[in-house]
């Protein structure tokens, strides 16, 4: 985002074209800077993580800064804009303070773009979880996935994606209980007079002919309201981003600020690995004003697969981490008093 | 000072520090709810000189503990699980029961999820003086709070935190009592966990903390004798296993769950509604519900599936084609059951005969019914909320083993509710012997599938049955009349000069004289009913210069002395008016507001709040003005007195003017009210002459006599009414508390329609109350003059009850008073006794700009709250205080059966049933009932039955719907009962005694 001069732009492109190339902060080209990532950050959201990527470890200043929240609500299905099975809705916001020389419009738009990507990517039905559902055609869970961009300083939208990965692997959906009322025939026939069993045969005959006695599911209750729930089902197909930049013959990772300024091509590659599986493509874009082919797309695709498990697996570990810390090790902190 | 210190905690404790959980709302959206937690260290463990908690914290406990149980020497305190304030409240509240409480806040917390009244008994329980009760805030205390473990139900959760606290309590009570040098080692005090949950108790055991159940426990005290009969069925459980349980047949069918339940009222499938019992006859009952015009109705034991009277309830309604009508005969649970025995009331072949008879009774009518009658018909299906309380009984002699009259062994007897509306409760007790022939409290713990009857448990006994003092309690009790004497943090509200207060000298510094007008030399005069000792109207009458007149109303300035949010306000709107009895008045407002401050008594000074008109010659008002004002009222007449006064042509002066001047002002107003189509309705009203204030003795029963005076100020009362609604109502749309009469629904007059035209050929036009009115006027018997008033009195019970409201809370085409034909209303001129004047007063102070109006007044949810509980107390006092008339109307029939032999009245019919007929005497404004032991021939189309004369030979008598025949009237006593009950045979057209 931020404005370079030529000049500015020529040196950059040179230093990381040269032999062995050169990065201002010294790192080789698939290396990340630091990222740091905490969980379970609003506790009023059903799920939440911040993300930072190069964040000055004395100071705390500096560096790419993503906090993402998922927070449920209960919709009707058919009658409002629920859909059966639940789904996922996701925004990006920006903070004016992460871009400050951008105009409200232009702000507008590139939380929009934003947006867009993160939302066709996770939205998507096939990895909808399957526990949004409380009551089959009635009633769903709508999952609201905001993210906010506190700073940007470079690799945005790997940070958005992590953050966003660790708030839905965060998320904890209540448990629900569906609860219905059905007239029993059979049950009432004991309860009335026996005077009246020409009646109640023909109330037999009925019901037993009747095959048109659905199940009618009203309303669900929450059987256990001190309880968070349960995690979103198949919370490890959340994909993560990895952002390949482009300049001709080589490509790097993790770009700061002016690096991105001095690419002209992105490649985004939306990759989820599931253990049993191999390595599933999610989607990919491509950014920028410069041209590409498909040949070059393809072995990009595989390097980033690599890079992609890389991130991938950093992740997990951390995400595990952050799920004993919160939970366990606090309990043993607090008898431990 | 304490000194107050925040700990910021970082987020990683955000399990420890914060509790979490999830509300789903009433339009089914699911909240997340966090709650912050500070755990602190110096909450104090409130015993006695513990050296280890500060020593400035207030104590409750002794140091020593309890010493007298027998299980416990060295002393103890109880610490309760929360069970045991579910099932055993009665035991803890009981006199006898004495030990130090220590009550956690989790337990006080889940009493709250689980039950608000008992939670509200506990919250009592703990600010009384007598009892030694600790609450001890567990939750907050480092040491003892407690975090949810996973997977860890909530129950095992706050049992663990029980556990924890009573472990802390031991340890801590040790460090308190350090052995002292020189002295024997006294073990220290033990807190005892009380409960009757079997895993916890044995959880308990392996931890090491002393634990005992509520019954074991009891056993153990000095007093236990008169303590076990307090516990609860609910408790006892495990220590009766001798009846084989799982032998037992179910009579009724299971609940469903509650859920299912709200799921299914949701749907539409279900409908819920207030149980109501038919007094007449206890196998059947209605529930009034939305869906439909009629209630349905629920026949037979199975189907009202242990509903009892007031329960909100859940009913299935069946299909159209097994809807039934309601019965037309009395079946009397007593005569019905006389021989079940409360011991072997479970047993098979009991169980079938009484079934037999039951159903017997039952299907004699429904067979041959009319289509047209039919309502919908359905069956209890679950229960919303109880509303249990505890019932006035009496135990019922004939079901006391008779081999053990004289002992104290346990034995289960049956006690007969005082009310018609519920079922007899079978409890267990030592001292059945001792209980008969008094009058009982008793509450109802549970009812389960396989038991035909409730089970209770005795609270305590009244006294005597037919004794006054009983009865007047047992009446206060059973219409829920709040009659404890004014505790001292009300009285304190009281101005400190007591029965010496007086209005000040005028003077502008003085806060009472801040915009108040001087009315002082006005001629106001009070009339109010003879005895009357809580004055708060007063009023006047005089001719202006320019020709019109002013008058004025003047009432007891009650908000003067009783503020918004003190003690004495929230008593007062809980207490929600005044209760007259035959001799005794539960009062709403402490004695010397009510008889003396507040009293506008003769010839001192009060303060008041006026309403001021000026009129026309022809009562037209010109303009109205609302004003503070103290007033020195001239003289207080009764009714009668000032009746005289005006007639007397001898006397002229100011006064005597004045009330001639009132009265023609009241003709008019009468008129005019008449015009625009004001209801003329009459209600029984007899008046109990007592012998002596101090013996009490009913000695006669008479009708009131109405003066032209009671209708003076009663239709100054409404104008004064009329006019601060209309004024409240223009300066707070959303809050005024207003009082209305919707009209009554047509089909609530069908039945008097049917019978009026049937009988006496005449017609009922209810298509607005002035049509009524008019239709009732013609309602006449030139034989019989008395038979307009029956009419009136008839057509008053078809109508809908007036109540109060908030003007925000209902559209204002419904505000409208139906019997006053008047748009709008409310109650100003009675604050003495009823709270909603004493908002009413509120509001009006503030519209004229006097106060600034308190912030509680312009919630729309707390006036309404409030207009709830007004509505039901004021039902509730109304009849309490027509069930006082009742009883003393039957000592008063007793005292002249006794003098006279025989005591014949005349009565209407009013009712017909096929084995009876339902009367109404008017002379006594007594209704009853008159059983034949066999069936008449009974034309339920007509309303009309058939008895064989009692001369032989002769031709059947037919008796109708508003015959007039003559009762003879007895009163006897119940035997099973003890209860003193009116009995009424017929003497004329035929002596019933034959049949």
């Amino acid at each position: 985002m931020a404005s370079i001069s030529k000049a500015e732009k020529a040196y950059v492109q040179s230093s990381l074209l040269s032999n062995p190339p050169l990065r201002a902060d010294g790192r080789g080209l698939i290396d990340f800077r630091t990222i740091a990532l905490e969980s379970g950050i609003a506790p009023i959201a059903n799920g939440s993580a911040r993300v930072s990527i190069g964040t000055n470890a004395q100071d705390g200043g500096g560096g790419t800064e993503v906090v993402a929240a998922a927070k449920l609500e209960v919709e009707s299905v058919g009658d409002g804009e629920g859909v059966d099975g639940g789904r996922v809705v996701c925004s990006v916001s920006c903070s004016p303070t992460a871009y400050p020389l951008l105009s409200p419009n232009a702000l507008d738009d590139l939380q929009h773009d934003m947006t867009s990507v993160l939302n066709a990517t996770l939205s998507h039905p096939t990895i909808r979880p399957k526990n949004l559902c409380i009551l089959p055609g009635r009633k769903s869970w709508l999952l609201n996935l905001d993210v906010i961009v506190f700073s940007d300083a470079g690799n945005i939208f790997d940070a958005i994606f992590m953050a966003a990965r660790a708030a839905l692997w965060d998320t904890k959906v209540p448990r629900t209980k569906s609860v219905q009322y059905r007239a029993k025939k059979s049950d009432r026939s004991d309860a009335t007079q026996a005077m009246d069993m020409d009646v109640d045969e023909t109330a037999h005959v009925g019901s037993a002919l009747d095959t048109r006695q659905t199940i009618e599911v009203a309303d669900f209750e929450l059987p256990d309201y001190w309880d968070e729930g349960e995690p979103l089902n198949g919370r490890q197909a959340w994909p993560v981003c990895l952002t390949l930049n482009l300049l001709p013959a080589l490509h790097f990772l993790d770009a700061t600020l002016q690096e991105e300024a001095s690419v002209p091509l992105k490649l985004l590659v939306f990759y989820s690995f599931l253990s049993d599986a191999t390595p599933l493509l999610r989607g990919m874009r491509l950014l920028g004003t410069g041209v590409s082919d498909l040949v070059q797309v393809n072995s990009l695709l595989k390097d980033g697969e690599k890079y992609a498990r890389n991130v991938w697996l950093a992740l997990e570990g951390k995400l595990k981490d952050e799920d004993l810390r919160r939970n366990q090790k606090a309990r043993e902190r607090f008898l431990n008093r | 000072m304490p000194e107050i210190t925040i700990l910021k905690r970082p987020r990683e404790e955000a399990v420890i520090t914060q509790r979490m959980f999830f509300k789903k709302t009433a339009r089914g959206k699911v909240i997340k709810v966090l709650r912050e937690r500070y755990l602190r260290d110096d909450i104090s463990c409130g015993v006695d000189g513990c050296r280890v908690c500060d020593a400035s914290a207030q104590t409750v406990l002794s140091r020593s503990g309890d010493t007298t149980h027998k299980n416990f020497p060295t002393g103890h305190y109880i610490l309760p699980d929360t069970n045991v304030f579910l099932a055993q409240m009665d035991l803890i509240e009981s006199n006898y029961f004495t030990p130090p409480i220590i009550i956690l806040q989790t337990v006080m917390e889940e009493v709250r999820h689980r039950s608000l009244p008992l939670y509200s008994r506990l919250k009592a329980l703990t600010t009384t003086d007598e009892l030694k009760v600790w609450v001890f805030y567990n939750e907050f205390r480092s040491e003892t709070a407690i975090v949810r473990e996973n997977d860890e139900t909530p129950n095992d959760r706050n049992d663990r935190g029980i556990r924890k606290a009573a472990e802390w309590y031991n340890a801590h009570l040790k460090l308190a009592h350090p052995p002292i040098r020189g002295q024997p080692n006294l073990a220290p005090p033990k807190v005892v966990l009380i409960t009757d949950d079997f895993a916890n108790r044995q959880k308990a055991d392996k931890e090491k903390i002393p634990c005992i159940s509520v019954r074991n426990y009891v056993d153990g005290m000095k007093n236990s004798d008169q303590l076990l009969d307090l516990l609860s069925a609910t408790g006892s459980d495990e220590v009766e296993p001798t009846r084989a349980v799982a032998g037992r047949t179910a009579l009724y069918a299971d609940y469903l769950p509650m859920s299912t339940l709200l799921a299914g009222v949701k749907a539409g499938q279900l409908h819920q509604g207030h149980f109501n019992a038919n007094q007449y006859n206890y196998l059947e009952g209605t529930v009034p519900v939305p869906a439909f015009t009629k209630p349905v109705l629920l026949v037979g034991r199975e189907n009202m599936n242990r509903a009892v009277q007031g329960d909100v309830v859940v009913v299935e309604v069946f299909d159209e084609r097994e809807w039934k009508a309601p019965t037309d005969e009395v079946i009397d649970q007593e005569a019905t059951l006389k021989n079940d025995d409360a011991e072997d009331s479970e047993e098979e072949g009991d169980d079938l005969m009484v079934h037999e008879h039951e159903s017997k009774a039952l299907r004699a009518e429904h067979t041959k019914k009319a289509p047209t009658e039919k309502q919908p018909t359905g069956r209890v299906v679950g229960i919303i909320k109880r509303n249990w309380r505890a019932y006035v009984c009496h135990i019922d002699s004939t079901s006391l083993t008779s081999s053990n009259a004289t002992s104290l062994g346990l034995q289960t007897v049956f006690a007969t509710p005082v009310s018609r509306l519920l079922p007899r409760i079978r409890l267990r007790t030592r001292q059945a012997p001792s209980l008969v022939g008094n009058k009982i409290l008793v509450t109802i713990d549970r009812w389960e599938i396989t038991s035909r009857y409730p089970e209770g448990h005795f609270v305590r006994t009244l006294g005597k049955a037919e004794s006054k003092e009983a009865e007047q309690e047992s009446l206060l009790l059973e219409f829920e009349v709040p009659y404890r004497p004014f505790g001292k943090a009300i009285l304190d509200c009281l101005p400190p000069e007591g029965e010496q207060w007086v209005v000040p000298p005028k003077s502008a510094a003085i806060p009472e004289w801040r915009d108040r007008t001087d009315l002082r030399d006005l001629i106001i005069c009070s009339i109010d009913p003879p005895g009357c000792q809580d004055i708060d109207d007063a009023l006047h009458a005089r001719r202006l210069t320019n020709g019109n007149i002013e008058a004025g109303v003047h009432i007891a300035d009650v908000s003067h002395f009783v503020h918004p949010e003190t003690a004495m306000d929230s008593e007062a709107a809980a207490r929600g008016s005044t209760v007259y009895l035959v001799d005794k008045r539960i009062d709403m407002l402490p004695a010397l507001l009510g008889t003396n401050l507040c009293s506008l008594r003769p010839h001192v000074e009060r303060l008041a709040f006026s309403v001021i008109w000026e009129m026309t010659v022809d009562a037209e008002i010109v303009d109205v003005r609302f004003t503070k004002s103290v007033i020195a009222s001239k003289a207080a007449f009764e009714y009668g007195e000032a009746q005289l006064r005006k007639d007397d042509p001898n006397l002229n002066d100011k006064l005597t003017q004045s009330i001639r001047l009132l009265n023609s002002l009241a003709q008019k107003l009468k008129a005019k009210r008449m015009a625009a189509g004001a209801l003329n309705l009459a209600s029984p009203e007899v008046k109990i002459h007592l012998d002596s204030s101090e013996s009490s003795d009913p000695v006669d029963v008479e009708q009131k006599a109405l003066h032209e005076t009671n209708s003076l100020v009663e239709e100054f009362m409404l104008l004064a009414n009329t006019s601060v609604a209309e004024k409240t109502q223009g300066s707070f749309p959303q809050t005024s508390v207003l009082r209305r009469h919707l009209p009554p629904p047509p089909t609530n007059f069908e039945k008097l329609q049917d019978i009026l035209q049937k009988r006496k050929g005449l017609k009922l036009d209810v298509s607005s109350s002035g049509a009524l009115a008019d239709s009732l006027d013609k309602c006449l018997d030139p034989k019989e003059p008395a038979f307009n008033t029956l009419v009136r009195i008839m057509a008053t019970r078809c109508m809908l009850s007036a109540e109060y409201f908030s003007s925000g809370s209902v559209s204002r085409d419904t505000f409208g008073h139906y019997g006053l034909a008047s748009p709008i209303y409310t109650h100003f001129t009675s604050p003495i006794r009823r709270y909603a004047d004493v908002l009413v007063h509120r509001q009006l102070a503030a519209a004229i700009g006097y106060t600034p109006l308190h912030p509680s007044l312009h919630s729309k949810m707390h006036v309404e709250r409030i207009m709830e509980v007004v509505n039901r107390r004021h039902r509730m006092a109304q009849m309490a205080g027509r069930a006082s008339v009742e009883f003393y109307v039957g000592l008063a029939l007793k005292g002249r059966n006794e003098r006279e032999k025989e005591v014949t009245e005349d009565a209407f019919v009013i009712r017909t049933f096929r084995n009876g007929l339902g009367v109404f005497v008017s002379k006594l404004g007594l209704e009853g009932l008159v059983m034949f032991k066999r069936d008449t021939q009974f034309d339920a189309e007509n309303y009309t039955i058939s008895v064989p004369s009692s001369d032989i030979g002769q031709p059947d008598v037919t008796i109708s719907v508003f015959d007039k025949v003559t009762v003879r009237i007895e009163v006897e006593k119940d035997k099973n009962t003890q209860r003193g009950r009116v009995k009424m045979t017929l003497v004329s057209p035929v002596d019933s005694r034959a049949l």
